[in-house]
Parts: C-alpha cells; sequence; structure tokens
C-alpha cells in the first residue's frame, strides 16, 4: 500500500447499507423490549397473581402491574426503536427519524399481529349484546340482531324499541354504557316496546369480537410519535426522569399529608366537601392550635412537654455519652471489653421487652423523697430518663468512635504543655469532636421528640402527655378516625424536625464521614 | 538541667517496652535515642515526659526523683511528629496555650508569643489556623509551643519525619543551631542515623528494649563497640565477612576464603588467633591500577555522586563506592585494595569489638 492510498479519507460505507442497519438495530431494540416485558408481564400474571390470589387478596397488585405493562409495553416499544435509531446515525437526525419511522412501523405490524392472536389491544374482546342499535325518539332502536348472538338468544328482534333497562329509561349512549361496563354473562333486564306493547326481556352480556379500527389507527400514531418522540429526547434525561418517577409516590405521599390538613375530605390529591365536590378548603383542621379538642391539656403545653423531654435526654445523652465514650476510648481499666460489649448487646434490646420492669424501677424512684417527683413514674423527667437509658448505647460508641479518631499526640502535647487531664479533654479533645456531639445531639433530640412507646406507657393521663401521645388521641378505637386532623397534627410535630434538619444537614453528614479531618 | 534514666524499665502487659535502661544526660546536652521501630525509644521518651509511669527504676531532673511528677509539673517542652497542633485554635493561641495554662497574664503572653515566633520565622501567621499551613510551618508553631515556656527540657519524637527530604535538611541545622544557642538539654528520637550523626551530642542506640551503646557520632561510627552497632551505623553498611587470622613470628596474616592478605603489626594482640568477624566499610575499600585483589562487579547502583558497587571475591560480596567517571559495569573485573589501618574485628560469638573496650 502506498502512502497516497494511506492518506486518502475513509470510505463512507454505502448509504443503503447503512440505513438498513440502522432499522435493523432500532428494530432489534423493540423487539427486545417487547420480549422482556412481556415475559415480566406474563410471569406476573402466570405466576405471581395466581400464588398472591391464593393468599386471599382480591384484587391484587400483581394483576394491575400486569396490565400496565402490557397496556404500556407497545410504547415503551417505540421508545426504544426511536432511541436505538438516534444512537444508531449518531450524526443525522433525518435518517435516524426514517429509520426510526420505518423500524415502528414493522413493530406496530408484528405487535398487531401479537395483539390479534392474542386479543389484546385493539382486539380484546368487548362487553357487547350483539346487535346494532340507534338512537330514535321513544328510546333506543334495535336495527339488526346476529343470529346466535346475546341478543338473538334473549329472543330481542329487529324493531324492538328499547326504554329502559328495569326502571331506569335510556339512551343510546347510556345503553352502550351499561353494556360496556358489565361483565360477561351479567343479565340486563331491558324494558322493551314490541308492537306498541311493553314487554321485559333478559339478556345476559357476551363477548363481541369485532376489532375497533379507531383504537388500531390511534396505537399507530401513538407508535409513529413515540418512535419520534425518543429520536428527539436527549438520552441524559432519561436517568432523571426514571428518579423522579421511582421519587413520585413519596413526593406525592407528603402533597397528600399537607393538602389534606387544610381540606374537610380529599380524593386523590384534590379536596372536596361533604358533597364530593372538589372545593372544601378548611381550617378545622388545626383548631387544635387553639382548642384542646375534649382533652384538658392545650397543644402548647403538650408541646412544651415534649420540648422538655426532648432537651432533656439530649443534654443527658450527650453528657454522659461523651464522658463514657472517652473513658473508653482512653482508659485501660477492669471489665472496659465487657462494658463494651454489653452497650452493644444493650443497643439491640427491643425496647419492649423491658416495658414491665422499667415500670417497677420508676415506680420504686418515685417513693424516693424529691428525686421521685422529677424521674418517678408519670414524671417528664422519669420519660426522659428511661429513653436516655435507650439511647446510650449508640450514643457512647459513637462517641467512643470519635474520640478513637483524634490522635494520642494531641492529648500529650496538651499535658505536656500544663492542662490536666480534666483540661485537655474539655479544652483540647471536645472541641475536635464537636461534630459529632451536635450530631448526636440532633439524633437524641429527635428521638426524644418522637418518641411514643415509653411517653404513652410511662406517663399516663394528659398532665405529662407529649405529641405522639397527643397525635395518638385522634385514631380512636371507637369512633371514626378523622385522618385530616390527625395529618395536621402529624405536620405539627414535623415542624420543629425540619427547621432542625435544615440548620443541622451538615453536621449529620458529618456523622456518616467518620469525624472529623484534623488539619494535623 | 541534668536527666539520670536508672535501671527504667517499663512494661506493657507482658511486654518490654523499655528494659532496665542506664544513662545519663548532662545539662545542655542534645541527644540522640537511635533505633528501629519498636525499640523502645519513644517509650523511653514518654516516660521521661510522665505520660508513661516507670514500672520500675527511676529518672531524676537534676537531684529530683519525677517518676510520679505529672508531666505538666516538669517544666518541659516536646515536638511531635504528627505535629499535634491545636487545630481549633489560632496560631497565637497555640503558642500561648501553655503560658495560659501557667496563668500568665495576658500582656505577657503577647510579648512571649511574638518573641518565639520571630525567632522561629512564623510572625505573621499568627492569626492562622495550623490547617492552613505548610508542614514546615507547622513544625516550627509546634517548636515555638514546645520552646514559649522556656522549658528545662526540650524532647523530640520524631519531629522531621512527616517533611520532604530538602526542608529536612534546613529544619536539621535550624534545631541543632537553636537548641546550641539557647543550651536546653534536649532528647531527640529518631531512627533516621543521619539526622542522629549530624544533630547529637551524644547517641544511645537501642534496639529490643535495651541500651546498645551511648556514644559520641564520632565513636559509634569509627570504633563501634559491637557488632550491633557496626552494623547499624553507617550507609551504605559495613561489610563483614568471617576471616580466619594466623600467622608466624609477630607476623599476622588473615585468610578470607581463598584469600589471604597481611595485617598491620597493630592489630597484634588484640585479635588472637582463630575465626573472627572481619569489619570493612565501603569507604575503605579503593579502586587500583594494580596490585590489590581481583573481583568481579555484581551489581552497580548509581548514587549520584558516586556508584554502588557489590563486588565479589569467590562467593564473598563487599560493598564499595566508586567514580562514576569510570563507567564500572556489572561483569567488569576490578582490582581492589582494604585500608588495613580501618578494619573492625568482632569476636564470632559474643559479638563484641576485639579492637575497642
Amino acid at each position: 500500500m502506498t502512502t497516497a492510498a494511506l492518506s486518502q479519507p475513509v470510505i463512507p460505507p454505502d448509504d443503503s447499507i447503512s440505513n438498513l442497519s440502522t432499522i435493523l438495530r432500532a428494530l432489534r431494540s423493540g423487539v427486545i423490549v417487547v420480549l422482556a416485558l412481556g415475559l415480566l408481564a406474563a410471569l406476573f400474571q402466570a405466576v405471581l397473581s395466581p400464588i398472591i390470589a391464593s393468599t386471599g387478596v382480591e384484587e391484587n397488585v400483581t394483576t394491575v402491574l400486569a396490565n400496565a405493562l402490557i397496556s404500556l409495553l407497545p410504547v415503551f416499544a417505540y421508545l426504544a426503536c426511536g432511541s436505538s435509531a438516534r444512537a444508531a446515525a449518531p450524526r443525522s437526525f433525518m435518517r435516524a427519524v426514517i429509520a426510526a419511522l420505518i423500524a415502528a412501523s414493522l413493530l406496530f405490524v408484528g405487535i398487531t399481529a401479537i395483539e390479534s392472536g392474542l386479543h389484546l389491544g385493539a382486539f380484546q374482546p368487548r362487553q357487547s349484546l350483539q346487535f346494532t342499535i340507534s338512537q330514535s325518539d321513544d328510546g333506543v332502536l334495535v336495527d339488526s340482531v346476529e343470529a346466535g348472538g346475546a341478543a338473538d338468544q334473549a329472543g330481542i328482534l329487529p324493531g324492538d324499541l328499547i326504554t329502559g333497562i328495569r326502571r331506569d329509561p335510556v339512551t343510546l349512549e347510556s345503553l352502550q354504557k351499561t353494556i360496556a361496563t358489565s361483565n360477561i354473562d351479567d343479565p340486563l333486564r331491558l324494558r322493551i316496546i314490541r308492537d306498541g306493547e311493553e314487554t321485559q326481556l333478559t339478556a345476559r352480556v357476551g363477548e363481541g369480537t369485532s376489532f375497533e379500527m379507531s383504537t388500531l389507527i390511534n396505537s399507530y400514531v401513538i407508535a409513529l410519535a413515540a418512535a419520534t418522540a425518543a429520536v428527539f429526547f436527549p438520552r441524559s434525561w432519561v436517568a432523571y426522569i426514571l428518579l423522579i418517577l421511582s421519587l413520585a409516590p413519596m413526593l406525592i405521599g407528603y402533597a397528600w399529608l399537607l393538602i389534606a390538613t387544610f381540606s374537610v375530605r380529599t380524593q386523590g390529591l384534590l379536596p372536596i366537601d361533604a358533597q364530593g365536590n372538589v372545593g372544601g378548603i378548611t381550617l378545622q383542621n388545626w383548631r387544635f392550635l387553639v382548642d384542646p379538642l375534649g382533652s384538658n391539656q392545650s397543644v402548647w403545653t403538650i408541646t412544651l412537654n415534649t420540648l422538655i423531654v426532648a432537651v432533656a435526654m439530649t443534654i443527658m445523652v450527650i453528657l454522659v455519652a461523651s464522658m463514657a465514650g472517652y473513658a473508653l476510648s482512653r482508659m485501660n481499666f477492669f471489665g472496659r471489653r465487657t462494658f463494651l460489649s454489653f452497650t452493644l448487646i444493650l443497643h439491640g434490646f427491643p425496647a419492649v421487652t423491658l416495658l414491665i420492669s422499667i415500670f417497677f424501677v420508676l415506680n420504686f424512684i418515685g417513693k424516693i423523697p424529691i428525686l421521685g417527683d422529677i424521674f418517678g413514674y408519670n414524671t417528664l423527667g422519669g420519660v426522659a430518663l428511661v429513653m436516655v437509658a435507650f439511647e446510650l448505647p449508640l450514643g457512647i460508641w459513637l462517641m467512643k468512635g470519635f474520640f478513637d479518631g483524634i490522635s494520642w499526640d494531641m492529648e500529650r502535647s496538651a499535658l505536656i504543655d500544663g492542662a490536666t487531664r480534666w483540661r485537655a479533654f474539655w479544652e483540647i479533645i471536645l472541641p475536635q469532636i464537636r461534630p459529632g456531639i451536635l450530631a448526636l445531639g440532633i439524633f437524641a433530640f429527635i428521638s426524644g421528640w418522637n418518641a411514643y412507646l415509653i411517653p404513652q406507657t410511662f406517663s399516663i393521663g394528659t398532665r405529662t402527655a407529649t405529641l405522639s401521645v397527643f397525635l395518638r388521641q385522634f385514631i380512636g378505637d371507637t369512633a371514626p378516625t378523622d385522618w385530616n386532623q390527625v395529618a395536621a397534627v402529624g405536620i405539627f410535630q414535623l415542624i420543629p424536625i425540619l427547621v432542625l434538619f435544615l440548620f443541622a444537614q451538615e453536621y449529620l453528614l458529618n456523622i456518616y464521614a467518620g469525624g472529623l479531618k484534623g488539619s494535623s | 538541667m541534668k536527666i539520670a534514666i536508672e535501671n527504667l524499665t517499663k512494661k506493657f502487659g507482658a511486654v518490654y517496652g523499655v528494659n532496665d535502661l542506664n544513662l545519663d544526660i548532662n545539662d545542655g546536652e542534645f541527644v540522640a535515642f537511635l533505633g528501629p521501630s519498636g525499640c523502645g525509644k519513644t517509650t523511653t521518651l514518654l516516660t521521661v515526659a510522665g505520660i508513661y509511669k516507670p514500672t520500675s527504676g527511676t529518672i531524676r531532673f537534676g537531684d529530683h526523683i519525677v517518676n510520679t511528677t505529672q508531666p505538666r509539673d516538669r517544666n518541659i517542652g516536646m515536638v511531635f511528629q504528627s505535629y499535634a497542633l491545636y487545630p481549633h485554635m489560632t496560631v497565637f493561641e497555640n503558642i500561648a496555650y501553655p503560658l495560659k495554662l501557667k496563668g500568665v497574664s495576658r500582656q505577657e503572653q503577647h510579648k512571649h508569643v511574638q518573641q518565639v515566633a520571630s525567632t522561629m520565622g512564623i510572625g505573621e501567621l499568627l492569626e492562622r489556623r495550623p490547617g492552613q499551613l505548610s508542614g514546615g510551618q507547622q513544625q516550627r508553631v509546634a517548636l515555638g509551643r514546645a520552646l514559649v515556656k522556656e522549658p528545662d527540657v526540650l524532647l523530640f519524637d520524631e519531629p522531621l519525619s512527616n517533611l520532604d527530604a530538602r526542608l529536612r535538611l534546613t529544619m536539621r541545622g535550624e534545631i541543632k543551631q537553636l537548641q546550641n544557642r539557647l543550651g536546653i538539654t534536649s532528647i531527640y528520637v529518631t531512627h533516621d542515623q543521619v539526622e542522629a550523626l549530624t544533630m547529637a551530642d551524644r547517641i544511645a542506640v537501642m534496639s529490643k528494649g535495651h541500651l546498645q551503646a551511648f556514644d559520641t557520632p564520632e565513636d559509634l561510627y569509627d570504633r563501634p563497640k559491637t557488632l550491633f552497632i557496626a552494623e547499624f551505623i553507617g550507609n551504605p553498611p559495613m561489610n563483614f565477612a568471617t576471616a580466619e587470622i594466623g600467622g608466624i613470628d609477630g607476623k599476622l596474616t588473615m585468610q578470607i576464603g581463598a584469600l589471604t592478605l597481611d595485617l598491620p603489626p597493630k592489630y597484634a594482640g588484640k585479635v588472637g588467633r582463630g575465626q573472627v568477624t572481619l569489619g570493612v566499610r565501603p569507604e575503605d575499600i579503593t579502586l587500583v591500577e594494580t596490585g590489590g585483589v581481583e573481583g568481579s562487579v555484581f551489581v552497580v547502583e548509581p548514587l549520584g555522586r558516586e556508584d554502588m558497587l557489590d563486588v565479589r571475591i569467590g562467593d564473598q560480596s563487599f560493598l564499595m563506592l566508586a567514580d562514576p567517571e569510570l563507567r564500572i559495569k556489572a561483569g567488569n573485573t576490578v582490582r581492589i585494595q582494604f585500608d588495613m589501618d580501618e578494619l573492625q574485628f568482632f569476636d564470632l560469638q559474643t559479638e563484641k569489638s576485639l579492637l575497642w573496650q
């Protein structure tokens, strides 16, 4: 080969071949999607659905999913087609669009063939009485009857005038709707005027196999539109759209929570009034802010109670955990390892199992003068004390980890500089783990604020109730629950936590970053 | 401040950190503790600092036994390998911290810190935080913090290990010069023999918790008392070979494998007869045109200023240094000569020097 030959530009591939290969690649993607989703739908329908149905759930989620998959399957396939065409012909939009359209058309033919075989889509069996009807002045006129069809079997003849179903008068539209929404084999009692005489005939709804051209045309338009859209759609957005879609249920949940607090009732995300019309915006759910609502404590007293419990707990947890963590990290004493393992076991201990024994302890404390009034049974202090005990194992381990991360040299340096052990801890070591202390404090505050089980068990009556306990009152055992009211109280309880997170998220992240990266 | 360490033993559980250490450090002396990792040099230093309490033995500062004295009452300054600066304080606050703990007034603090900072050349960094300083600057701050309270004893725990090679060289000179000027008794822990040899008045060589030697750098290098010292000090390391001492009529000979060499009479009466371990430093072996012993070059390692040669005579290997200009290649045959006045001899069993006791 000569140098001249080498320097020649690369010969562009033959256009027809490259067009064909683009179409084929687009088609292949579409087929793969069809097969994959089809198999998935079949799995839901044939394997999972019977299993779930056997557990007695009536309307099960797998059937719904399978139906959704089947109805969305062609769209996904056309999207894949277009996207793949774009990838196969990255330099020319025009060629990609044409290839996508051709591939989508071919795929459409294939999918339609499959649908006709499986009686899906446009070929889906429809409920029908197998007659043709038209609107007339007095009712619905039967034009013709299919021989052996449902209407024929019921004895309906051409020329009959249908005036009603049972007592309800019908029009062409309402009759068609009634037929379409009934199940196969449902009896329909028709009032018919034949030759001026009224009779009643019962027709059992049958299956019409006729396919609808309009459905087919619609799906073809969708196919072309989807394939073309996929060509122009930026691929980098796909990830975002998938993420947003998967996040949507959560966001919708929060949206409902907020909307519900200002509504009389809700239907979906829409507030409705008592008559079922859109509207019914109200502040009634928030009246607990000013009105004790049957409880003899105002919500503000209860909020103060909650705040006292949470703050007391935070302070105690930080104090004890930081000192215990320091001792466990820095000092060698008898039983250190045993203590550490026991702390860990305690962390895994379900609080519920200890409730009764804790009751006895609190009851005992309650009999001690002075101390009993602060930390005994049915006091805020007692509740805080118990929750501190449950929070401490985590706190101690967390603090120990933070102390472990600080070099011994810094502490030694402080001692040599002239500090006492206590002063070195206070002035040199503690400032190093400030992010850890803040994070632990926030954790402790949140768990104190949200605690339900311990306050519910150890504070009877409303004098010492906290917000979670207050919230529980609205979920009645006998009266119907006003969920919008519950949502409002829930949001009220949530607000301080949200504010806290807003300001402290940076420190909370610190806990996962494994403590401070010192500058030394 | 004189420091006397007597029979010092420090045990961690069943493990000996330091075992029966005896050491006298004179007032104003600069002593280096040299040894491989885990030899007990840092343990000894922390015991002197008062961070560790001795298991047995005593440590005296001057005439006082300080065994149970708290670190804060010993009036010492210490510089750590990690610098151990307090990241939440500014440079000023770091240096002033020992003064603040002493209860020195704010004005005095200011004066002292300014003074130390200008000595250390960090006067313009006082408002920064340690995280904003380079390694060399951090080390200067750490040194300033150790010096500010005018300590009786300065302790260094591998202070230069975290610096790059060039900065290490500068800081080495600075620390030595500073110590000389202030005359503060200093203990300097290092595993780098160049640091120890260049800076220290005396070097304590330690190994596995025991003191191996405590001598001036010259004595350690030129007159090693044990095989361990001879082996440990010097880079490239000393060559060793088993030699048979023989001879007749007061004429000494030495036989290494098939090679027989005459020994100068100065070794007579010291090396005895029979098998000994011969030691010869790489710089005491030279290339010669004629005479000497013939050997083949096994490996050549260029060190820049010199080439290090591994020369084999029989199956005995000798490391030596040669001028790179000679362009000696592996496989070449060279003639080498030992400087017969600089040989070391060690007892084969006790590994003690036969020349220096």
